[in-house]
């Protein structure tokens, strides 16, 4: 890696691409990380999949309370009412 | 705790669950329903990070909910209701994990081995020049036809993908991108440090993406 100091290579940007997105990444971390992405057509995709992947997550439905557990907490409110 | 005061919660939220808490408290039969379905998966989730199997998680977020009628009177919202009842179902699920000898809680899993989020051949080596640049560009997911991202077929690699996750992984990433949870809920709720909390999020979406692309690009 040339000139260290003030570059990040590829590999290093997406170890710190959910950090980024999390925008939890120092100050001048992220100012290398935007410099990067700025010439870098691959990190730019990588950061487009990561973001792509976060919502597609994000689509995922949570399942439904299955009737005979959610009969089972009732019944128990209800007992728990009355005490 | 430190990582609850990291996050001050904001007052109208606050108010909002003592509300809810005061409704709870008065036997308010709906508001209990709507609270068992809005968090109901999420604690299954969670359950599942710390027992074998699912009908033990099941087992566990029902008694969860008896823990939550019975220390309701004691709430004081300040935590958030969620934080306070995923820290029960740890709590529960931990003990009863710790009776089939497999739980352990999540601070002490150790996240700083390696595991690089993209493999290494994907990258130039010394002997190549530019070392730690793409030899080959990922994929423009921009260009994938509308709505491919959000088929059926894509949603469920990502929820195999999730699956095949590591505990640990697994319950943050179902926690944060699934459940919506801040990052400070999952902290006070499973007692990691924030610093953690990031690794296993880093680790556990990088896995995930790495199956979408395999999905996409075979």
């Amino acid at each position: 890696m040339a000139d260290s100091a003030e570059h990040i290579t590829c590999q290093e940007v997406v170890e710190l691409v959910s950090d980024y997105l999390e925008r939890s990444l120092p100050p001048d971390e992220t100012t290398l990380f935007e410099q990067h992405l700025n010439f870098c057509d691959g990190c730019d995709w990588y950061l487009e999949q990561l973001k792509r992947t976060v919502e597609t997550v994000g689509e995922i439905r949570e399942e439904d309370v299955p009737a005979e557990a959610k009969e089972r907490l009732l019944g128990a409110f209800r007992e728990w009412k009355r005490s | 705790m430190t990582p609850a005061q990291a996050h001050p919660r904001t007052g109208s939220t606050a108010s909002k669950e003592l509300e809810l808490v005061a409704r709870l408290r008065a036997g308010d039969e709906q508001a209990f329903e709507a609270l068992v379905q809005d968090y109901y998966a999420t604690m299954l989730s969670v359950a599942r990070g710390y027992v074998r199997s699912r009908a033990i998680a099941e087992e566990v977020v029902q008694e969860a909910w008896l823990g939550v009628l019975k220390g309701l009177d004691r709430f004081e919202g300040r935590s958030s209701l969620k934080t306070w009842i995923m820290r029960i179902v740890v709590n529960i699920a931990m003990t009863r994990g710790t009776r089939e000898a497999r739980s352990q809680p999540f601070s002490s899993f150790a996240v700083d081995d390696d595991e690089p989020a993209v493999d290494a051949d994907r990258f130039r080596d010394a002997n190549d020049g530019f070392a730690g640049h793409w030899r080959a560009y990922p994929s423009n997911w921009s260009t994938l036809p509308d709505g491919a991202l959000l088929g059926q077929e894509t949603l469920d690699v990502v929820m195999h993908a999730i699956e095949e996750l590591p505990d640990a992984q697994r319950v943050v990433i179902t926690m944060r991108d699934v459940a919506g949870c801040e990052a400070g809920e999952v902290c006070d709720a499973l007692d990691v440090s924030e610093g953690n909390q990031r690794v296993l999020l880093h680790r556990a979406r990088s896995r995930v993406r790495t199956a979408l692309e395999r999905h996409f690009d075979g």
